[in-house]
């Protein structure tokens, strides 16, 4: 386990012993991580507990939160669902009933997530989602539900713009189709490709553990496509990347995976991956945003030994958020309160993610989901580089989840 | 034709990993009665070791295999000896609910000693081979190349020396086979020794063409099974004619019908032949 | 029949009793949420037993029947807008009659072939579940199951919602006591002993003239049919559905638990149950240590302890008994 808990819990009783009596009102505040920390979703559950525990040891050893008289200093447990809807259901029961946890954040995976989103509502609780895709999770509209992570299909209408600018007419799928938010974000983008004529000529599938595409691979091969579009988790998409090579498919790879050179590097060569494409949230690459997503990313690596994920940055922005709202509330204690706050809540200073403003310039619109800009990203010798953004228009996509339950 | 004779050569590659599997499981099915359900999850174990052995020792690809086989087959021993001997008499369930015991206890060791997160074994065969619009994979070659090889070093062993005599007298009539003077325990041991070490080896051939992670163990334990029951239990040719047949299958149906329900497939013919033709493509009773 | 009261029956009330009041005193929610997944579990176990303990086939498809049957109930409730009180009955049914489809052709293969087709049927189940997602929502799964409606007797209305609800509690108690009931009519009936008779020697029985087929095909259906009961029992407290919980690890558990607690016995299945629930919680284990832990045990339990933890103890127990009544007679008491 890479999380310094018992450390941070050890800083905090010292530092709490060391400091002047007259901080009287000084709480803990517990903030619950509920990820896929083991299992396939652990490549970007993991990062994002990170993350959490990251953010957390920033704001206490600056101070805490403060908020009113009270100043909180943060304490994080964690709790892995394995990506699975029923360990995830007990899971989050247990930090709300046994560790009396009000604040809920990671959340990386979507079946899981959905599976606390439906009963969320009626618990004294504050749930901030993550990496989870699932656009369901903010449709509902849920009180108490807020996303910094745009859904899929946000990005996907993106995307399908893009290549149908690149030229592309004839694309094949290939992807996780089975997992809803995969689908979501294949049909936004089928829409924008037939607006310019151009039609996806196959859907293939594979599943989170598959790891031998070839037979879909080579029945794609036989429909010559002009471009091939894959989707889904990091794992099983490097194969496909490695995969087309193998089978001498030479056409224009875009993707939708979000996963880090790491990640990649360990199934695939750099020189195999040369040229691929990932069209996704403008997430973490130094080099689109600020100084904010630099000081981030140099944090995350000496604390962790690792480079953090191009999706971590949603858990830590969560904690923020939870900082700013706080903060705004006046107390930790009525999480409906607290809640109200970060409806209303503007863009924290401390994101590391570029999100974009909804109406009266709110960090999150009236679904409780926030939106980062997208962007289309190439892998360039052995890095992904920032290559362009992906316009596309948040204020009319947030009308659009208004209007529908799903 | 071109994607049909692709989608052959892409099943070869897959099936001959499937018959290895196979081989080891049908040796100890065969001559043991055993359903070693845990074959599997060893040879994720043996796969994970070749991956340490090459990664922390700088050995080459098949020097990690050559490395790891003789620790998978000590084991493979000692998981006769201490787990299966025990039950040798009792009823066959028994012995399968035992390889389920022991399939948990070598998901959670291998858990525990290598993490969730998948392991790829890295090999220098990268290059493609380009045959008039068939793309061959050279690892994919290297792949089957090794796979039949060690078949036929184990039809050899089993066919041609004396220990292999006994063995095959213990599969006909184990009672005869004592009464000749074999000792049974140690053809157990032997049986064990030779399934466990291409355990090995298959998890090593996975490892590099595909990936090791918590769970690929017991899929390809069902797959072998699968292949002994399509090939005939306890048949070495069936073994061999099943896990190439089921391996060509699984990517004609996954590339001409559907690659959302491939695995369904494999389970599908099993469940098909076990009702229609239970003894297999090739089997004996 | 009269052995039926006896001794054990007046246990078993105790049982029930006790586990009537327990809620009052533990009140934790969280702790009423673990028991009521336990009584779930009872259900499953005691279904699981009929085929494992009383015929002595090891089904591995029990999890995949569970699946079957929570996803019969959600459809209907939710598609056709059925009471979920009428679903409770129907989709158990439904699930036993999908088992006959898949038990008819499977039991004509013993020991454990048997065994290795019930695993490819719950491999299938599990991957038709997750990807046939216009029908079951795949992965990401159905949410909202809805819970059953109020009832409303003797002037009181009692109604199911919430978390940790003790009239859900209630309701999966009657079910885990049916199956039980269920089991043990089944054990002391005629068929009971003949499946009995089946465990020990399938070939003997068959040539004493029992068509042995028709006893299996009545447990395995009997066992899908508590499965299903359990599924939906288990989708709607849960409120949210999707494959996962119906894959092979969970059949697996359930071969556990009855191993465990003793396959055989009528007590067995409950106290396996209810170790298998609240184990992960005792022993807040990491995901490894609890995989070697169940395979050591079930490993164990099965060199030394076949028939499980129950019989061990009323051996014990007998045992005891009888070491205190050697001093009032010189006979040598019968063996434990």
């Amino acid at each position: 386990m890479k999380f310094k808990t018992p450390l941070t819990l050890a800083a905090l009783v010292i530092s709490a012993a060391l400091s002047p009596a007259v901080h009287a009102s000084e709480e803990v505040l517990v903030l619950g991580v509920n990820d896929a920390l083991t299992g396939g979703g652990a490549v970007y559950g993991l990062p994002q507990a990170n993350a959490v525990q990251m953010a957390a040891d920033e704001i206490n050893a600056a101070g805490g939160i403060k908020a009113g008289s009270i100043t909180y200093k943060l304490k994080v447990i964690t709790s892995d669902d394995k990506a699975n809807p029923t360990e995830a259901t007990n899971s989050v029961r247990k930090l709300i009933d046994r560790d009396n946890v009000k604040y809920l954040v990671g959340f990386c995976c979507s079946g899981s997530t959905s599976a606390v989103a439906s009963f969320i509502a009626k618990e004294d609780a504050l749930m901030l989602v993550g990496n989870a895709a699932e656009r369901a999770i903010t449709a509902q509209g849920i009180p108490n539900v807020f996303r910094t992570r745009p859904p899929a299909d946000f990005t996907g209408s993106a995307a399908g713009t893009f290549v149908a600018q690149k030229g592309a007419r004839n694309v094949a799928v290939i992807g996780a189709l089975e997992v809803g938010f995969y689908t979501q974000y294949v049909d936004a983008f089928e829409k924008e490709l037939n607006k310019v004529g151009g039609k996806i000529i196959a859907k293939e599938a594979f599943g989170l553990r598959d790891r031998d595409m070839t037979p879909q691979l080579t029945k794609i091969r036989g429909l010559k496509p002009d471009a091939i579009l894959v989707v889904g988790y990091v794992e099983p998409a490097a194969f496909v990347y490695r995969q087309a090579v193998e089978l001498g498919l030479n056409v224009p790879r875009y993707g939708f995976t979000s996963g880090s050179e790491e990640q990649f590097l360990k199934v695939v060569t750099s020189a195999q991956m040369e040229g691929v494409w990932d069209l996704r949230p403008t997430e973490l690459t130094i080099e689109a945003l600020g100084p904010q997503a630099k000081a981030y990313d140099a944090n995350y690596r000496k604390k962790f030994n690792q480079s953090p994920t191009p999706s971590s940055p949603y858990a830590y922005d969560q904690v923020y958020v939870l900082k700013n709202a706080i903060e705004r509330a006046g107390s930790a204690k009525d999480a409906k309160k607290v809640a109200e706050a970060v409806r209303t809540l503007p863009i924290p200073k401390e994101a590391v993610m570029k999100y974009m403003a909804n109406d009266g310039s709110a960090m999150f619109d009236q679904n409780g989901q926030a939106y980062t800009s997208n962007g289309a990203f190439q892998w360039q010798k052995g890095k992904w580089v920032f290559v362009s953004e992906l316009p596309s228009d948040n204020k009319a996509y947030s009308q659009f989840l208004r209007s529908i339950r799903k | 034709m071109n994607e049909f004779l692709q989608q052959i050569l892409n099943g070869l590659a897959i099936g001959s990993v499937y018959t290895l599997v196979a081989l080891g499981l049908t040796v100890v099915f065969g001559i043991l009665g055993i359903a070693h359900f845990a074959h599997g999850s060893l040879a994720m174990f043996g796969g994970y070791l070749t991956f340490v052995f090459s990664t922390s020792m700088g050995l080459s690809f098949f020097a990690s295999i050559a490395m790891a086989m003789p620790v998978g087959a000590v084991m493979g021993m000692l998981i006769e000896r201490l787990a299966y001997r025990p039950v040798r008499d009792a009823p066959h369930i028994n012995a399968f609910i035992i390889a389920l015991g022991l399939t948990m206890m070598l998901e959670g060791g291998n858990l525990l000693l290598f993490g969730a997160d998948q392991v790829i074994i890295q090999t220098p065969y990268q290059q493609v081979f380009d045959f008039g619009g068939i793309f061959v994979a050279q690892l994919r070659m290297v792949v089957i190349v090794t796979a039949v090889t060690l078949v036929a070093v184990v039809t050899l062993l089993l066919l041609k020396t004396k220990t292999g005599k006994s063995v095959r007298a213990v599969a006909q009539n184990r009672h005869a086979a004592v009464l000749m003077g074999v000792n049974v325990n140690f053809v157990s041991s032997v049986v064990f020794a030779i399934s466990s070490a291409l355990g090995v080896a298959a998890g090593a051939l996975i490892g590099a063409l595909l990936a090791l992670a918590p769970g690929v163990g017991e899929s390809f334990a069902v797959k072998g099974f699968a292949v002994l029951i399509l090939g005939g239990l306890g048949s070495l040719p069936g073994a061999i004619l099943g896990g190439l047949v089921l391996g060509v299958s699984e990517s004609l149906a996954a590339g001409f019908l559907s690659s959302a329900y491939k695995d369904v497939i494999s389970f599908l013919i099993m469940i098909l032949v076990l009702l229609v033709m239970p003894q297999g493509l090739m089997g004996k009773k | 029949m009269r052995r039926l009261i006896t001794k054990p029956l007046m246990l078993s009330i105790l049982v029930v009793a006790f586990a009537l009041a327990m809620p009052h005193a533990f009140k934790s929610p969280y702790y009423i949420h673990l028991m009521t997944l336990a009584l779930i579990w009872i259900v499953l176990a005691q279904g699981q037993n009929l085929t494992q303990g009383f015929v002595g086939y090891v089904s591995i498809a029990q999890a995949g029947f569970m699946g079957i049957g929570a996803y019969i109930s959600t459809l209907l409730t939710m598609n056709y807008g059925v009471s979920v009180w009428v679903t409770l009955v129907i989709a158990p049914l439904l699930t036993g009659v999908m088992a006959i489809v898949a038990g008819y052709p499977s039991l004509r293969v013993k020991g454990h072939y048997f065994s290795i087709v019930t695993l490819a049927y719950n491999m299938v189940i599990f991957i038709v579940l997750m990807t046939f997602r216009a029908l079951t929502g795949g992965e990401a799964g159905i949410p909202d199951v809805p819970r059953p409606s109020e009832l409303t007797l003797f002037g009181h209305v009692f109604s199911f919602e919430g978390r940790s609800n003790l009239n859900y509690y209630a309701l999966a108690l009657s079910a885990a006591v049916l199956a039980t009931i269920v089991c043990a009519l089944v054990l002391h009936s005629r068929a009971g002993r003949v499946m009995l008779a089946i465990r020990q020697n399938e070939d003997l029985a068959e040539a004493m003239g029992v068509i042995t087929s028709r006893y299996k095909l009545f447990a395995f259906v009997m066992s899908s049919i508590l499965a299903g009961l359990a599924g939906t029992l288990y989708a709607h407290y849960i409120g949210f559905l999707n494959p996962e919980p119906f894959g092979v690890d969970q059949s697996l558990n359930i071969i556990l638990a009855v191993i465990l607690g003793g396959s055989g016995t009528l007590a067995g299945p409950i106290v396996g149950a209810v170790s298998v629930t609240f184990l992960p919680e005792l022993l807040r284990f990491a995901d490894s240590f609890r995989l070697i832990t169940y395979g050591l045990i079930l490993v164990v339990a099965t060199i030394f302890l076949p028939k499980g933890l129950v019989p061990l103890v009323t051996s014990l127990w007998r045992w005891l008994r009888a070491r205190q009544s050697i001093p009032s007679d010189n006979k040598p008491t019968s063996k434990a």
